[in-house]
């Protein structure tokens, strides 16, 4: 009797699971194809430049969420690409080079302008000279005058001069020579100032034609043979500060007429300096509100100024101390080569690998908060958009 | 090796002049001579103790495949060995660059420090073989006789840059 119950038990599972299993889903809703648009700027994003090493004619920077840990969209930036994004941040400007066959054919230098609020590329691009530099990122290869009616274009043929480009002619209107210095950077009202060889700065004043009206060139501030400075500056409110090889701080106030240097201070101690470097291609960066800067350091010598660091050394720039270091776990990730943080006051550390890697951090405490495995090909300089 | 200098001067100031403004020209070959002049000046400070192979020291890096390989000291791309050329020769039907950077390295085969010249290869998109990044002696773009960063394809007639070798053009600090 027992027996012929449990078999009933098993016969009834049994038709239940068959009976379970011929059952179909409902289908699966019709879709409609649609164009995804960008939500609201967040200060939580930030833009990767990525040079796609392994084909170099076709660059692009990537528009990544750092809460939400995903790709947003590209600008597609042509060869060597240089960028600017506009002081109201609605635009970034791209000057670049296409060859009319892909790898080959016709030279075109040409500015373009991207709107970072559809990431749609705009009408009306300027054609430029086929001169502009084409050289590694750097937030002062290209750069608006603070106005926004200017836009200055660094030239290396190897002369070194600038364009101006006067964004409501829409057309280049002078050429600068600089007499070797190279970079564009502004400070108000029309000024731009460039890095010299001997380690001067020199400074000219832009008239309201785009020409130029008068020149200044300072004392050496630095020593390039002895301890040469990235070329890689860092935006502050009063000018730009760059870092040294060996880890020199060298802050220049652009605000008044003569730029000024002020004394250069160490963020490295006596027993570190040599041993431990700033490296990479984004050596450091700056939270401008908190007045932190964030290093990428390696232990090296002489010739390790582009190796990958191990650390993010967080230093307060008003009392010249380090606050922290934050390890990069090297192995995992490859060692770090760019650092920026968000300007908000939750900020996230952005930080890119030798691998392509997107490290996302707590940049109060450096807690890793996730890692993107692969942002594009050889991303990457990171910009706060 | 005066004469080797000679020629490539020549051929760099050539290059030059069919690309730049004159006052570029001028103001560019000024340096470049100011360059030329300060070439025994240059950090080569090892080539006066050189002597034979260092004894005990590992057999000198000569694959020029190799990023190792000790010509390729402050070079920076892909090596033109890994891309149908070699240390020191372009790939077929690409062009070379006229205009280039100078560089000091030592060779511990035999002890002595030589100049080489990193010319980059061009007219072709980027090899993508051996990527090689090395750097001493190295400044930034301010210091352009000394720099890697730029795109020293700049001058040819098609900028596309390829691949980057290392030419011997003499023993330093003679």
């Amino acid at each position: 009797m027992w027996r012929r119950a449990a078999g009933a038990c098993v016969a009834l599972l049994t038709a239940w699971i068959a009976g379970a299993a011929t059952t179909p889903p409902p289908p699966l809703p019709a879709e409609h194809l649609t164009v995804a648009t960008l939500p609201e700027r967040s200060p939580h994003w930030v833009f990767g430049y990525d040079s796609s090493v392994s084909n170099e004619t076709d660059y692009r920077i990537y528009v990544y969420d750092g809460d939400q840990h995903r790709d947003l969209g590209q600008l597609d930036v042509g060869y060597y690409a240089g960028f600017a994004l506009s002081p109201d941040h609605r635009t970034t400007a791209i000057a670049t080079t296409y060859f009319s066959r892909g790898g080959h054919g016709t030279r075109t230098d040409v500015v373009e302008f991207w709107d970072n609020t559809t990431l749609a590329l705009l009408p009306g691009e300027i054609l430029l000279q086929s001169k502009r530099a084409q050289t590694l990122p750097s937030l002062y290869n290209v750069h608006y005058s603070a106005d926004q009616h200017f836009l200055y274009v660094t030239n290396l043929t190897p002369a070194a001069s600038y364009s101006v480009v006067d964004l409501a002619k829409r057309a280049v209107v002078a050429e600068v020579d600089t007499d070797g210095c190279v970079l564009v950077i502004p400070s108000a009202p029309r000024r731009v100032s460039s890095l010299c060889e001997n380690g001067r700065l020199l400074t000219v004043t832009i008239d309201d034609t785009g020409h130029e009206s008068s020149r200044t060139v300072s004392a050496p501030f630095f020593n390039v043979d002895k301890d040469p400075i990235f070329v890689q500056g860092i935006p502050t409110a009063k000018g730009v500060t760059f870092l040294s090889f060996l880890g020199d701080v060298y802050a220049v106030d652009l605000s008044g007429p003569e730029p000024a240097f002020a004394a250069p201070w160490p963020i490295v101690t006596a027993a570190e300096r040599d041993r431990w470097r700033p490296g990479g291609t984004q050596p450091a960066a700056l939270h401008e509100h908190l007045g932190r800067l964030y290093v990428v350091m390696h232990k090296g010598g002489e010739g390790s100024h582009k190796q990958a660091g191990s650390e993010i050394w967080v230093v307060d720039v008003a009392s010249h101390r380090r606050l922290a270091r934050y390890p990069v776990d090297v192995a995992k990730y490859g060692g770090a080569i760019s650092v920026q943080p968000s300007q908000d006051d939750r900020p996230l550390l952005f930080v890119a690998t030798e691998n392509s890697s997107l490290l996302i951090m707590d940049a109060l405490t450096g807690r890793l908060q996730y890692a993107e495995p692969k942002l594009g090909q050889t991303c990457c300089y990171l910009i706060n958009p | 090796m005066q004469e080797r200098l000679d020629r490539w001067t020549e051929r760099a100031a050539r290059g030059l002049a069919r690309h730049t403004s004159r006052r570029g020209f001028l103001s560019v070959l000024g340096r470049t001579l100011t360059g030329a002049v300060l070439l025994p000046l240059l950090p080569v400070m090892r080539g006066s103790q050189a002597t034979a192979a260092e004894p005990g020291a590992k057999p000198a890096a000569t694959d020029g495949n190799s990023c190792e390989y000790w010509k390729y000291c402050a070079i920076d791309g892909f090596l033109c060995a890994c891309c149908g050329g070699t240390s020191s020769s372009c790939p077929p039907g690409t062009q070379p660059s006229p205009i280039t950077w100078i560089g000091t390295c030592h060779n511990p085969g035999d002890g002595r420090d030589y100049i080489v010249s990193y010319n980059d290869c061009c007219g072709k998109t980027s090899c993508g073989q051996c990527w090689c990044n090395r750097n001493e002696g190295e400044k930034p773009m301010y210091r352009l006789s000394l720099n890697n960063d730029v795109n020293w394809c700049m001058a040819n007639d098609n900028p596309n840059y390829h691949c980057s070798v290392s030419v011997i053009l003499g023993v330093a600090g003679k």
